[in-house]
């Protein structure tokens, strides 16, 4: 909310400079967003008085004025139409910097002398728009009579503008009048009010002026009957502080209205009596059907929990949210019905939200307005409209509130304050800064047994329980006050959570082996899904999901990108084809959920790792002739070969698989018993070129890490300290060309039996010596035994158990 | 033949010791030593034929060349002393190579910034006591609101810009970290002392400081006697841990519905010290998170009693806290994942 400092000053001195109120009105809960300054760049700019107007003698549309502005007095060529004799008008000198008329936008201009039409000008006279002041570029801005000739204009027009921002609970804030109280309540000054109107003054009734119907969301309704209006601009002073406080002023009933739903928060609407079927008002729910076209020229729906305001036969506004268009005040109204009025908070929240129409008004009554608020209101409002408008008389008075709303006792434990706050106030400080908000505050008895009781004004409906009291007692006293200390007394179990320790495993290694983490948006449109599969009946990834089964979003925030996502991949892809612009090759990862169909009330949500490998694999160097080869199937492979043992995993297997996403050839499985946890391999050449990736080879891996973690134990055990050299054996097999070389290690190492520490596959030699169709793979395995040492005999027996276990499984003979 | 022996013996030694003199290397040091000392050496057969010797002369020849073989030896040790420690001064020469060079660097990656704050704050507050806990991203209104003290159809619920999952009953990615504290609280009784990192989501449009999916960090404690003077006590601590020492922090009034007391804290702005600075928007301050006392009504909604246990409450945005420390000032560089951006931040914590 806006507040303009001089409106704020008529009702409260607390003799404290800007910055120190708007520092303690933000320690205690009322922050100060943004303080802008009206007038600060008005140098050179004074208040003048128009001594004369002549035309101009080589143009029709042009005048010559001559303005007094005490020590400067100057002619002037303008083409404002509104200027006349005798005005107060805002006169800029050479010098002064204005913003331009004619531009777009906010252009600043310094003023030079000039001769227009032949004649000189020396200076200007201005718009409100060249002051800053509002778009208003017609004519020139015209000051109140009593304007000091020869001011600088920011003495008479400057003003400091504070926007506060009010949270939810603070709608006793949400007014000149609130901050206000506020500002007087924490410096302990008094809060003076606005002139009003005194309705016993007044005539009562007629009693059929006003029928509420809805008696249950309408806890008040005051209507005035106002007569004999002549329909004006405002005031000069009022347009400029609704202008300040960011509301287009319009006419002067209407910027009444608006004045003083700024000043104390109630909102307020004047309907045109003369257009309600017989005059009157009542407050119903809207009938089935029923339409009405607002003030923006919008035709609404209106369904039955949406409240009315409707004369004899139909609704003329809907309550709370906005006016109709058909009894809105216009230059010829001469008869209004005011109105102030309390609605139910929840139905003007709901009516706002399916119309999708937040008005002032009804940010104001969502949050809950005291109905005690509507009589004063409506009497500030009477008296202004009495005032601006000559002649007007009030000839209808009705305030409907069958059950008015009472100040609220409440008593708590004088202690409740030290138990939460951790500190002892004195009573005494504690009653005073109570009594300064308002609470009529008294203490019962002494010391620990005490009992706080207050009285709850009726403004103050977001004071509920005795929480709420203690943070009364501790914003005005302030948090700073407050000690800090660590908590004490028994701690909380703790207990390391194993999955994060497994993320932080996997990130440590994978970042070590030269791979970067990303972190990706979690929704993926359609057509990032069908890059890995143009034509799949489920996606690609490691869990694949019926496209029909996906999880999507009702409002996502990019049309197309609704998913949740059920594969990391393709927002991994994506970061992979925008680094590749700059990078010769890239290595990513990421560890995120991925987000399945269950059975249960929220989705499946998976922890899972995906890798991207894509471009050359090391950086040009002096090392290595020539560019890196590419990164490819092995690289990925080799570093989740490198991180499962990291993880303590065991149990898992290779096995060639087939995914929509990967190349045929170029696909490894890994499996916990049966079961696919992750897919290993290269994009298929034409999904990569949908990700716009051009290197050769893209290399992915996508892997469950929740199923993963079932088979990890991060605790080695049986850990031996080693006392005997290992031994190094070579083993050259030759087998047919079509037989996997998975296959073949598994039976080595299974012939090798628990001796064998360690292996390594180190060459495939194919040629004459061979024969066709034949490959020979030699490995080098590590023999060692933790309590002897290996003897030839015992080796001797091992080399023929493998022998035979390769003939057996793999159909491979050992060559010699 | 006494002459013979002896004469042999001195020939042996003349030669021996200037051909020794004259050996320049270790290769000639060693076919020097197999020329007379070797196993075919011409000592080493002297002596050896000490038996086809006449009687006489053998004595003689014995002792003679025992000390020669003796003199011999100590004469190639000492030489070999002399050309070894050449040898090594000659392999050093060469095998000098340009040290200013760049060495082979082994290729690293490292975690993301997000990550590795994650992880600082996890351990800070470890140290305090404070398990790290996670939960569902894809979270129910009723964890997610309702719980916290944030009924539908109140304007509270309108901070929290919500994206709403296209699933059965009120599903919705989670706009704060908060729902963990019912989850926690339900599963538990108190003493409670967790923090919850972890992803959420808010309905609003990208700029440099606005982006839709953050990270946060929650923080919960709940026992008897916990007072906002323990909130502010925990939360200073973390300030100094991670800013450092010299940190002041701010704690003012503010409005959460599932916190009464509320409170907004903010640390001193380090980049000008508190005089107001582009990054601090010119208040000295920035803002870290909001926390309070958790409020009486949520510790009812998961079967606390008020009047017996307390707790605070508190979320840190991961992001800003980044973007405070390291001056990063665009929050979609984080998802923008640019190896340029990330590798700045590539240090061994």
């Amino acid at each position: 909310m806006k507040v303009p400092l001089r409106w704020l000053n008529e009702f409260v001195d607390t003799g404290l400079p800007l910055k120190d109120l708007t520092h303690r009105l933000t320690m205690a809960g009322l922050e100060a967003e943004k303080i802008t300054a009206i007038g600060d760049e008005w140098d050179n700019i004074y208040v003048g008085h128009v001594e004369a107007v002549e035309p101009h003698p080589d143009a029709d549309r042009l005048v010559l004025a001559t303005v007094d502005a005490g020590e400067h007095r100057l002619r002037v060529v303008t083409g404002a139409p509104n200027i006349a004799q005798d005005q107060m008008v805002a006169l800029a000198l050479a010098g002064a910097r204005l913003i331009d008329g004619h531009a777009d936008g906010q252009v600043y201009r310094t003023l030079k002398p000039s001769a227009i039409r032949g004649i000189r000008s020396e200076g200007m006279v201005c718009s409100e728009k060249e002051l800053g002041i509002s778009e208003e570029h017609e004519g020139i801005m015209v000051l109140e009579a009593d304007a000091p000739k020869g001011a600088p204009l920011a003495d008479w027009l400057g003003d400091t503008v504070i926007e506060f921002e009010i949270t939810p609970n603070l709608v006793h804030n949400f007014s000149i009048l609130g901050i206000a109280r506020e500002a007087g309540a924490l410096t302990d000054r008094p809060v003076s009010h606005p002139l009003i109107f005194d309705f016993a003054a007044a005539p009562s009734g007629p009693s059929d002026l006003v029928t509420v119907e809805a008696a249950d969301i309408c806890p008040r309704y005051i209507g005035v009957r106002i007569e004999h209006i002549a329909i004006a601009p405002s005031p000069a002073w009022m347009q400029r502080r609704l202008l300040a406080a960011g509301v287009r002023p319009i006419s002067s009933i209407v910027d009444i209205t608006n004045y003083v739903m700024l000043e104390y928060g109630q909102p307020l609407h004047a309907f045109d009596a003369d257009k309600l079927t017989d005059g009157r008002i009542v407050v119903r729910r809207a009938r089935p059907g029923e339409t009405l076209e607002t003030l923006d020229h919008q035709i609404r729906q209106l369904d039955g929990q949406m409240l009315v305001i409707a004369d004899a036969e139909n609704p003329v506004g809907l309550a709370g949210v906005i006016g109709g268009l058909d009894s809105e005040i216009h230059d010829g109204t001469t008869r209004i019905i005011l109105e102030s009025a309390n609605f139910d908070m929840k139905v003007t929240r709901r009516t706002a939200r399916e119309l999708k129409l937040r008005t002032e008004a009804s940010a104001r009554f969502e949050r809950g307005l005291d109905p005690n608020l509507s009589r004063d209101a409506a009497a500030r409002a009477t008296r202004l409209i009495l005032d601006l408008c000559p002649g007007a008389t009030v000839s209808g008075f009705i305030d409907v509130y069958p059950n008015p709303l009472e100040p609220r006792p409440m008593s708590m434990p004088f202690s409740e304050i030290e138990r939460l706050l951790g500190v002892r106030y004195e009573p005494a400080q504690v009653l005073d800064v109570l009594r300064r908000l308002g609470f009529s505050p008294e203490l019962d008895g002494e010391g620990n047994d005490a009992t706080l009781r207050v009285t709850i004004p009726t403004w103050r409906g977001d004071v509920t329980q005795a929480a709420d009291m203690v943070e009364e007692v501790a914003r005005v006293i302030g948090y700073a006050a407050l000690p800090e200390r660590l908590p004490s007394g028994e701690t909380a179990p703790v207990q390391r959570d194993s999955a994060y320790a497994m993320r932080r495993a996997v990130r440590s290694v994978l970042a070590g082996s030269g791979a970067w983490e990303t972190v990706t948006y979690v929704t993926v449109s359609d057509d990032d899904l069908r890059r890995l599969d143009p034509n799949g009946e489920q996606t690609a990834g490691v869990h694949p999901v019926s496209w029909d089964a996906l999880i999507r979003l009702r409002n996502p925030l990019h049309a197309d990108r609704d998913i949740l996502r059920p594969t990391l991949l393709p927002s991994l892809l994506a970061i992979a084809s925008d680094n590749l612009k700059h990078e010769r090759g890239v290595r990513l990862f990421e560890t995120a959920r991925i987000y399945l169909p269950s059975d249960e009330e929220l989705p499946r949500e998976v922890n899972t790792l995906a890798l991207v490998l894509a471009g050359e694999r090391a950086p040009l160097d002096r090392f290595e002739a020539g560019a890196s080869s590419p990164l490819d199937v092995f690289d990925v492979k080799g570093m989740v070969e490198a991180l499962l043992p990291r993880l303590g995993v065991s149990g898992t297997q290779f096995e060639r698989i087939e995914s929509p996403a990967l190349h045929p050839g170029r696909a490894v499985g890994l499996f916990v018993k049966d079961e696919l946890i992750g897919i290993i391999g290269e994009l298929r050449p034409d999904r990569a070129e949908a990700f716009a990736i051009e290197t050769p080879r893209v290399a992915v891996a996508e892997i469950d890490l929740d199923a993963l973690q079932s088979v990890a134990n991060p605790i080695p055990r049986d850990v031996s300290a080693p006392r005997f050299l290992p031994v190094e054996q070579d083993f050259a097999i030759v087998v047919a060309e079509e037989t996997p070389g998975g296959d073949v290690e598994a039976a080595l190492l299974a012939g090798a039996g628990p001796l064998a520490t360690g292996i390594t596959l180190f060459d495939i030699y194919r040629g004459p010596q061979i024969g066709d169709n034949r490959k020979s793979l030699a490995f080098r395995v590590t023999f060692t035994a933790p309590d002897r040492a290996l003897t030839d005999a015992e080796l001797g027996k091992v080399r023929d158990r493998i022998a035979r276990t390769l003939r057996q499984r793999v159909a491979g003979e050992l060559r010699t | 033949m006494m002459t013979d022996a002896q004469a042999t013996i001195d020939d042996m030694r003349a030669r021996a010791e200037t051909e020794l003199g004259a050996a320049g290397t270790m290769d000639d040091l060693t076919a020097w030593e197999r020329a007379y000392l070797g196993a075919q050496g011409e000592v080493t057969l002297f002596l050896r034929g000490l038996a086809s010797l006449p009687a006489n002369q053998r004595p003689i020849a014995g002792r003679g060349g025992n000390a020669l073989k003796n003199e011999l030896t100590a004469a190639w040790e000492a030489r070999r002393v002399v050309l070894s420690a050449a040898d090594l001064q000659q392999r050093l020469a060469n095998d000098a190579v340009d040290v200013t060079l760049p060495g082979r660097q082994p290729i690293l990656g490292a975690s993301h910034p997000v990550s590795r704050m994650i992880d600082e704050l996890s351990e800070i507050f470890a140290l305090m006591g404070f398990q790290t806990v996670f939960g569902p991203e894809v979270e129910t209104a009723h964890y997610n609101f309702d719980v916290l003290n944030i009924p539908k159809d109140h304007p509270a619920r309108d901070v929290w810009d919500t994206f709403y999952v296209d699933l059965p009953g009120e599903i919705v990615l989670r706009t704060h970290t908060s729902p963990m504290q019912g989850r926690v609280m339900e599963r538990q009784d108190p003493p409670v002392r967790v923090v919850v990192p972890g992803r959420v989501y808010r309905y609003e449009a990208q700029d440099a400081s606005h982006e839709w999916m953050l990270h946060q960090l929650e923080g919960l404690a709940v026992d008897r006697n916990i007072t906002l003077a323990d909130l502010k006590g925990v939360l200073s601590e973390m300030a100094r841990q991670l800013f450092g020492p010299d940190r002041r922090t701010r704690f003012r009034c503010d409005f959460f519905p599932f916190v009464e007391p509320g409170v907004d804290f903010a640390v001193d702005c380090a980049i000008c010290g508190g005089a107001g600075c582009r990054v601090c928007k010119g208040t000295g301050w920035l803002e870290m998170g909001g926390a309070g006392m958790v409020h009486p009504n949520v510790l009812r909604n998961v079967g606390y009693d008020p009047d017996v246990y307390s707790g605070f409450a508190f979320g840190l945005g991961i992001e800003r806290l980044i973007m405070m420390r390291s001056g990063v000032d665009d929050i979609r560089a984080f998802a923008a994942n640019d190896l340029r951006f990330l590798r700045q931040f590539a240090r061994a914590a």
